[in-house]
């Protein structure tokens, strides 16, 4: 009796918590005092209350929503799987513009016609020959142009009355 | 997330644009430089020092006495015409009616005369054309010069 308040920390220790030793001396003083005993008792209905309790509170909760939701996540990354074996940043480029063909087209076709059109305009403004090309139109009077290395020389003719 | 990445991407694409079709909007005006001059078969030869680089072009002419009446720079759009006032009222229309590299077409129109003339020159050469006939001895020209 005298040893009680010794053993009586240990009376809610969950099993593991206690050394061969100690669990040896509790049981051996348990053998011997019934109030110990009795109070063991109701440690240990009260723990079983409590997970019981608990269990059907975490059952109450419905997680399927949760299990559809990683399922998904799960078979939407299921593509990267059969990929060819490339280096890690080249699989996670192709994975995205896969992901995202819509966005990268909408963002690379103004560009492309962009450039098309930069090419053609340059192409045009190489074409060789620089001759003066000269279209005159003129009514009544004669027009004499003059060609120069400096550019053409147009000349009116004389006012006919 | 895919609201942001079409926005980076739109804002991507606005920047590729700008920067690619930048030379080619900047390239839409062409300047111009126009400069009324008169010949004059009278008096001492004498050129206008601001039209020396004329002199090689002028030179076949029977005018000897140049002088420079009126000047002005411009920026043609292509297909817009400009008008450049003559002394006397009269007024010579000018056109670009094509840009192709350094390259450039202007049409020069005299509407007193019902004329017009479409020359073509390539960057570094000018156009003289006479705008009004010869009157005294003396007669007016317009000098056209892309990128002058």
């Amino acid at each position: 009796m005298t040893s009680c308040p010794r053993f009586a920390p240990l009376l809610g220790a969950r099993p593991g918590e206690l050394s061969s030793s100690e669990m040896r001396a509790l049981e051996a003083h348990l053998a011997t005092c019934e109030r110990c005993r009795l109070a063991a008792a109701d440690l240990a209905v009260t723990d079983g209350l409590v997970r019981d309790g608990l269990i059907q509170k975490a059952n109450a909760r419905d997680f399927a929503p949760f299990v559809d939701e990683v399922m998904a996540r799960i078979a939407g990354a299921g593509p990267a799987r059969h990929l060819p074996a490339v280096a890690p940043a080249a699989r996670g480029l192709r994975a995205w513009l896969a992901g995202h063909r819509r966005a990268v087209a909408t963002a690379l076709a103004p560009v492309l016609a962009a450039a098309a059109l930069i090419v053609y305009v340059r192409q045009q403004g190489q074409r060789p020959g620089q001759v003066a090309m000269l279209e005159l139109a003129s009514e009544g009077d004669v027009t004499m142009v003059l060609q120069t290395s400096d550019g053409p020389v147009v000349l009116l003719g004389e006012e006919r009355t | 997330m895919s609201r942001r990445f079409l926005a980076r991407a739109g804002a991507a694409a606005f920047l590729a644009l700008a920067v690619l079709a930048g030379p080619v909007v900047a390239s839409a005006g062409v300047p111009v430089g126009i400069r009324v001059i008169k010949g004059s078969r009278q008096g001492p030869a004498e050129v206008d020092p601001r039209l020396d680089d004329l002199k090689r072009q002028l030179s076949p002419l029977a005018y000897v006495r140049w002088e420079l009446v009126r000047s002005e720079k411009l920026d043609l759009e292509r297909g817009k015409t400009e008008f450049v006032p003559l002394p006397g009222g009269d007024s010579v229309g000018v056109t670009m009616q094509e840009q192709r590299g350094d390259v450039v077409t202007f049409e020069v129109s005299l509407t007193s005369r019902n004329t017009e003339s479409r020359l073509t020159v390539e960057k570094g050469q000018r156009i003289v054309h006479q705008v009004t006939p010869e009157k005294g001895g003396e007669a007016l020209f317009v000098t056209v010069q892309a990128w002058p």
